[in-house]
């Protein structure tokens, strides 16, 4: 199982927390080295001045001084210089002089002799619980008393110096921890101020239920990175908003129209129970009860068609189609009625063959067509033609016939379901509203397109069918969410 | 003819079996699958109608069933789901015809008939005869008391139609498919009017009159000027 995003404010938290701990650390590491290196420095230059004091000691010896004189020569060479330790001998062991205190023999047999004291030279030496840093020289004197080569160890107490460091390096830690810890909280305070926005949003969101369809986030009002969710939330509102409307208009409309035959047959049945009729009224009563159904029944098949083609369940069974047959098979069906009513009709443009359902087209035209025969006058032509156009691969279909001009404030809702552009015009026997609709969804159906335009001259309603109506384009159409 | 009803819903069961009773029929109801299943594997039966929705036994089992058994018996299958997955793994599982429910019983009537007359051959006359009506099939012509009558093309097709189902009520969406092959339900009434003109050409000027409308079902031709609703 995938497991859920970790959360933002964790996220964020953890990194900037990681970063912040990283940069305290290394600024710790780095003041603790500095200090370090400056008591380092501090020491070679206590030991300097004792090699120099020495060296010059050294150089003034006399040769036949008294040997308590010489030792208080050697003593007050580190006057002042409380730390510091010191034994110098002559290259044949014999020790000239050694401080009293640290045993400092040990250290300048193990450590060998350098000629410089510098940071690479020194080394720490412990000895009874006190810690040094030393370092043993090999040093000659041009003074002729005395011999020229001698050992020198020369060692200053750091005891004071690591103390210090010590106690510096937990003050140190202490203070990163603590940072540390103060920077973790208020990134995750400001990380999850920064998400109030985000909080609010959602708020206003959960307000939103289907009778507030109508509510939009304020684009302007929230932070710019959100900006771009809430305008494509709008959107999705504004889309959901009209397919609801439509969803519900479409029940409304639904209701409406079965409830007038249902009370015609409640009416119906009434009267004719409420006394004793002959055989043939009863018959009659039936009959009329039967057209009544028969028109139901159709409208619920029409509604199911629509339906299904709402939630993209219709799948066209995909055929090669010679539309110029197909429109002449229809032709044969109208013409009787066409007779009938005096118009003509005629299929002009180019042999073309498309692939789609031939039922559904056919249906689809069918509406078309009888829809053209009912509002042609008497005498006129209603025209088929069909145009290929090779550069988009589709097949443009008209359907154009003279007549009264349908008003511009209808024509965007032609295609609706129970849409009627005149309102007092009731079911005349004819279909319930439903057939352009239908001849829209099953266009759509097969990735197609239509249009109505209408003028003084003619109604003409144009579909435009691609001509290899791929099973997949079937499917991905329409204006829906 | 000896025909099996599976319907769950009873009163849709009670109604086909009345119905296909009046018009001649003998019916088995079954109302459960699980009878349905048993009667059709045991029964010798002429045409097997069946609700493919049943709460017990479903529908294609039984269709599977009776192929696998007697693969001859025509089976018609009755579906509330208008979806072409339904169709067509009806037909794919051996059914013989479909309806979508709900259906006008005229309409239901004709393709019973239909799939009855499937198995015997039809007999290949040259000539169709009703009361003084004569069809000269290979020349396409139509006579009256002698008379001739000149026919469009599908004037003449559906002139053969209503003769050849002499005596059923064949409703507006069979003659639309069997004559203009339009297989769906149209809002226009091209069958009216093209019934209208036919009358106008061999019904008009002759006696006895031979096509009758069937209010709210349809038409029929017949010699019988009766009333034809119960029909035998």
């Amino acid at each position: 199982m995938k497991r859920p995003p970790t959360s933002l404010a964790v996220r964020l938290t953890v990194s900037i927390g990681a970063v912040i701990i990283l940069v305290l650390l290394s600024f710790g590491w780095m003041v603790e080295r500095s200090i370090n290196h400056h008591f380092i420095q501090q020491d070679i230059d206590e030991l300097n001045a004792v090699r120099q004091a020495l060296e010059h000691t050294l150089a003034l010896l006399p040769n036949d001084n008294h040997p308590e004189a010489i030792r208080t020569t050697f003593a007050n060479v580190i006057v002042g210089h409380y730390n510091a330790q010191y034994r110098i001998s002559t290259s044949t062991g014999t020790v000239l002089y050694a401080t009293s205190g640290s045993d400092l023999e040990k250290f300048a047999k193990a450590t060998p002799p350098v000629m410089q004291i510098n940071s690479d030279t020194v080394s720490i030496w412990k000895d009874n619980g006190r810690t040094f840093r030393g370092v043993v020289l090999q040093i000659t004197t041009n003074n002729p008393a005395i011999t020229n080569n001698f050992t020198l160890a020369i060692a200053t107490e750091i005891n004071f110096h690591l103390h210090y460091l010590e106690s510096f390096q937990h003050y140190l830690r202490m203070i990163t921890v603590i940072a540390c810890l103060v920077a973790i909280l208020a990134t995750w305070l400001v990380v999850y101020q920064g998400h109030a926005p985000i909080r609010r949003i959602s708020h206003e969101i959960e307000k939103i239920n289907s009778e507030q369809l109508h509510i939009r986030l304020k684009a302007e009002a929230v932070p710019a990175e959100l900006t771009e969710l809430a305008k494509s939330f709008n959107k999705m509102l504004d889309r959901l908003e009209g397919v609801f409307k439509r969803l519900s208009d479409f029940s409304g409309d639904i209701a409406h129209e079965l409830r007038t035959p249902i009370t015609n047959l409640r009416t119906q049945t009434e009267v004719a129970l409420s006394q004793a009729r002959s055989s043939g009224q009863y018959q009659e009563i039936l009959y009329s009860n039967l057209e009544e159904y028969n028109r139901m029944a159709k409208m619920i098949s029409d509604m199911l068609f629509l339906a299904q083609a709402d939630n993209k369940l219709l799948k066209p069974e995909l055929v090669s189609i010679d539309f110029q047959a197909e429109v002449q098979t229809l032709f044969d069906y109208f013409e009787v009625l066409a007779e009938e009513r005096g118009v003509n009709l005629e299929l002009t443009g180019e042999h073309a063959s498309v692939t789609g359902d031939r039922l559904m087209l056919r249906r689809a035209l069918s509406n078309l067509l009888s829809n053209a025969i009912r509002y042609t006058p008497h005498g006129k032509t209603i025209t088929v033609r069909l145009i290929k156009n090779t550069a988009t691969d589709s097949l443009k279909i008209y359907v154009q016939n003279p007549g009264a001009v349908i008003p511009e404030k209808h024509l965007p809702y032609l295609f609706e379901r129970f849409y009627r552009t005149d309102s007092s015009r009731q079911r005349a026997g004819e279909g319930a509203g439903l057939g352009l609709a239908i001849t829209k969804s099953i266009i759509e159906a097969h990735g197609g397109s239509i249009a109505v335009s209408s003028n003084e001259e003619m109604t003409s309603f144009e579909i435009s069918l691609p001509i290899n109506a791929a099973p997949g384009t079937a499917q991905s159409n329409g204006s829906d969410i | 003819m000896k025909l099996l009803v599976v319907e769950d819903e009873v009163k849709t069961g009670d109604y086909l079996r009345q119905g296909l009773a009046e018009a001649g029929f003998i019916v088995d109801l079954a109302r459960t699958g699980l009878d349905g299943h048993h009667l059709a594997l045991t029964g010798s039966y002429d045409l097997i109608i069946l609700d493919v929705m049943l709460p017990d036994v479903n529908g294609w089992r039984i269709i599977r069933a009776l192929r696998d058994a007697k693969p001859s018996t025509p089976v018609l299958f009755l579906t509330a789901r208008d979806s072409i997955e339904d169709r067509v793994k009806g037909l794919e599982l051996g059914a013989d015809d479909y309806l979508v429910k709900p259906f006008a019983f005229a309409e239901f009537l004709a393709r019973v008939r239909t799939l009855l007359r499937r198995g015997s051959a039809p007999a290949q006359n040259d000539q169709l005869q009703v009361a003084n009506l004569t069809l000269d099939l290979p020349r396409r012509r139509a006579q009256r008391d002698n008379q001739r009558i000149n026919l469009t093309n599908k004037e003449f097709a559906l002139l053969e139609l209503l003769v050849r189902r002499q005596g059923e009520v064949l409703p507006r969406s069979l003659i639309a498919s069997q004559v203009w092959d339009m297989n769906f339900d149209s809002d226009t009434n091209v069958i009216d009017v093209a019934i209208r003109r036919l009358r106008a050409k061999i019904d008009d000027n002759y006696e006895p009159k031979l096509i009758h409308t069937v209010r709210g079902m349809g038409y029929m031709l017949d010699v019988d000027e009766a009333e034809p609703v119960p029909e035998q």
